[in-house]
């Protein structure tokens, strides 16, 4: 190109160039100066330059505030270097085709990459400015459920979809990264209307606190609560610097921060509401009996805890739930007899604890059945912080949990299935809670807790978690182990409950049939499987008694699960913790078996459920199961 | 545009320094600069002075100068205060940066 021009060309182009002349700007002025006849020929180097720029792609994740724009600035022509004059037309190109096909191949690049890892950033990015989902929503005409669940949890999105929201994204980034330098200069995008897109009828976006902001004004609120009007205004400051920074913009420039923008109302506004939160608990607190829950208020409420932090949440309930059990077990371990009911429900809670979590619907109820013990423990309810975290509680161990769900559920309807016959005899296996053997007593000697459990109706917590080695996958095991020893609380025994009460929904594959055989067993024994389970209810370290031989895992779930699972089936701590069943009218402890070992707990014929659960070598468990029912049936 | 305004004494003492070292000079019986400037060429010499003029432009503020072949003579000054101003100390500034890169 530059062969062809006359030095003087040369030097003269370079010096338009470098004055801050773009390509773009000197081709159109081009075709708009070129007399007639030469068009053709500017056409076609007009053509050949604006392809040549499609190129220089920078790096599109690399977007520092938009204005990564490299094109222009590039020009060889002069061999003097750059100047001082920057690209005053840079902004007018954002108008220009150029800036058009320039987003479009940004948005081409991201959709090739891999959709997570672009959710992943884009989530930051909104996270980063405290872009409400709302406003792109909005402008992409996305669903917001699914929207959100792209973005949080990757669920698929289809490319014409993406590229919208791709789109949403390359702008914003430009748009933001001009209000950040407070782009007066007539800056003519299609879309920034100074704060943000254009919102519906000029609405603003809801003001919201930044992490950063929060930090600092709890900081604050520590040293003072009631900051005057100047110490306000030196935490907007503060505030607003913070979010600046947080974004990578220079702290000058706040005005960027737009709907997000900290005033002294808004810091005023945040001082009252935190007294009024502080009013409110302490009320609770002097309210309630039992300490934990105004206490689990405080660290929960900052937090706005949604389901995604279970750690928090575990912490309050977790206590709560770990007195619970406590009591129980020690009880249990301390007496032989009565403990029946205690170890029991000791070891439900442990197995509820992990059956509660995850999404089944039955979590749902069981939410509503923490809510309702909790209250009723406590006189009041809660803030709704304490209800999020209980909620989010249990949802840690999904997998395992749903198994040991069924196995719970396999409660009442599984028993009618099992045993056509035993449904009679269950039914006063059901009542005799605490009597009967049904490890399920934990409704009926529950001491505390669970008034609520009885409401359930449901004798039939025997919601031990059957779970067989086989069944379940050996990956469940370790999580399992660690959530129960975390989960230890009231909520996973209600959630059984409430699960027992669901049990349609709750059934597994697998587990389904483990609960049929567990309700068949309910009556005479609770087979409780599985490592994980097994150490939740080592944890728990009731007196157990336990059958080593794999049969006894069969029984549980043996029912209805092929015979080939039988076998495998097998405790592995065997040796350990598990004792044999000993005959008696009742089963008493849980078993204390540390891992993956089957207790299995006899109600009444102990002998009879003993001996006939050692020789289930034919792994017929149904036979052994039936069995028992007929030798507990009464 | 920069400011229009005479500069005072003390101001041409810290700025006049910096100019004089790279070859202004302050003319007699005027309050003006001037400096002579050579290049390899006329199209080097023409090439800035048209960067020149396109800065002027967007400064509004204009030299005074002359041109014969790869010389450039350029007096600045303030029309408005009748002498020496901010506005010529920033073209000068401009017009050296480009000399240098010329050069």
């Amino acid at each position: 190109m530059v062969s062809k021009l006359s030095h003087l060309q040369v030097e003269l182009l370079g010096a338009l160039l470098e004055s801050g002349l773009t390509k773009e700007t000197l081709i159109k002025a081009l075709s708009e100066v070129e007399p007639h006849g030469l068009q053709s020929e500017s056409q076609r180097a007009i053509n050949a330059l604006q392809t040549e720029k499609g190129e220089p792609c920078p790096d599109i994740p690399n977007l520092h505030n938009g204005m990564g724009e490299s094109r222009l600035s590039e020009d060889e022509t002069s061999d003097d270097g750059e100047e001082f004059t920057p690209p005053i037309m840079k902004e007018l190109e954002n108008l220009s085709p150029e800036e058009a096909a320039h987003q479009k191949a940004v948005v081409e690049r991201l959709l090739q990459e891999d959709p997570w890892r672009v959710a992943k950033m884009v989530k930051s990015y909104l996270q980063q400015h405290n872009i409400p989902q709302r406003e792109v929503v909005d402008t992409t005409g996305l669903n917001q459920s699914h929207l959100s669940q792209h973005l949080n949890k990757g669920t698929p999105m289809k490319t014409q979809k993406r590229a919208a929201l791709y789109t949403w994204y390359v702008r914003k980034q430009r748009e933001v990264a001009q209000q950040f330098t407070h782009a007066g200069q007539g800056i003519l995008t299609e879309e920034s209307m100074g704060d943000d897109l254009p919102t519906k009828k000029g609405r603003r976006n809801r003001f919201k606190w930044g992490p950063a902001s929060q930090q600092i004004l709890f900081q604050a609120y520590e040293r003072q609560k009631n900051p005057s009007k100047e110490e306000r205004e030196a935490l907007v400051e503060e505030c607003n610097r913070a979010e600046c920074i947080q974004r990578g913009v220079s702290p000058s420039q706040a005005q960027g921060l737009g709907s997000n923008l900290v005033t002294e109302v808004r810091v005023y506004n945040w001082f009252a509401n935190r007294r009024k939160e502080e009013a409110f608990r302490h009320k609770l607190a002097m309210d309630t009996f039992s300490g934990p829950q105004p206490t689990s208020a405080p660290p929960l409420a900052p937090h706005n805890s949604s389901s995604l932090q279970p750690p928090a949440a575990l912490s309050p309930t977790k206590v709560h739930g770990v007195r619970y059990n406590q009591q129980p077990a020690s009880e249990a371990e301390s007496s032989s007899s009565n403990p029946h009911g205690n170890s029991s429900m000791v070891t439900t809670q442990t197995i509820l604890h992990q059956v509660s979590p995850p999404g089944l619907e039955p979590s749902q109820n069981l939410l509503t059945t923490d809510t309702k013990l909790v209250s009723a423990t406590g006189g009041t309810l809660p803030p709704v912080s304490t209800l999020t975290a209980l909620h989010s509680l249990e949802q840690s161990p999904h997998t395992l949990s749903q198994q040991t769900q069924n196995l719970i559920m396999a409660s009442l309807p599984g028993v009618m299935a099992i045993g056509a016959g035993e449904t009679p005899s269950l039914a006063p296996a059901f009542t005799n809670t605490g009597a009967s053997t049904l490890v399920i007593g934990l409704a009926s000697t529950q001491p505390q807790s669970v008034p609520v459990i009885n409401s359930m109706g449901s004798s039939l917590t025997t919601l031990q978690p059957v779970q067989f080695s086989q069944q379940l996958h050996p990956s469940y095991q370790q999580p399992l182990m660690q959530q129960v020893q975390s989960h230890i609380n009231q909520s996973p025994f209600m959630a059984t409950m409430a699960q027992i009460q669901n049990s349609h929904a709750l059934y597994g594959p697998k587990s389904e049939v483990a609960q049929y055989t567990h309700t068949g067993l309910l009556p005479q024994t609770m087979v409780i499987t599985d490592t994980a389970n097994l150490s939740a209810l080592t944890n728990l370290t009731p007196t157990k008694q336990a059958f080593t031989p794999d049969s006894e895992s069969h029984t549980e779930s043996g029912m209805h699960t092929p015979v080939s699972q039988a076998p495998t089936i097998h405790l592995q701590n065997q040796d350990t913790t598990i004792q044999h069943l000993q005959p008696g009218p009742r089963l008493t402890s849980s078993p204390a078996v540390s891992s993956s070992s089957l207790v299995l707990y006899q109600s009444s014929d102990s002998a009879n459920s003993h001996s006939q659960l050692l020789p289930s070598t034919h792994n017929v468990i149904e036979t052994f199961i039936s069995t028992q029912m007929a030798s507990s049936t009464q | 545009a920069g400011k229009a305004h005479r500069l005072s004494t003390e101001e041409r003492e810290q700025l006049l320094p910096n100019l004089r070292a790279v070859g202004w000079n302050e003319l007699e019986g005027r309050d003006a600069i001037f400096k002579e400037f050579h290049f390899k060429d006329f199209n080097r010499a023409f090439g800035f002075m048209t960067r020149v003029a396109l800065q002027a432009e967007k400064l509004d503020h204009h030299p005074e100068w002359f041109n014969v072949y790869n010389k450039v003579h350029i007096t600045l000054s303030t029309h408005e205060c009748g002498g020496l101003s901010e506005r010529d100390i920033n073209l000068a500034s401009f017009i050296e940066q480009v000399a240098a890169s010329l050069s």
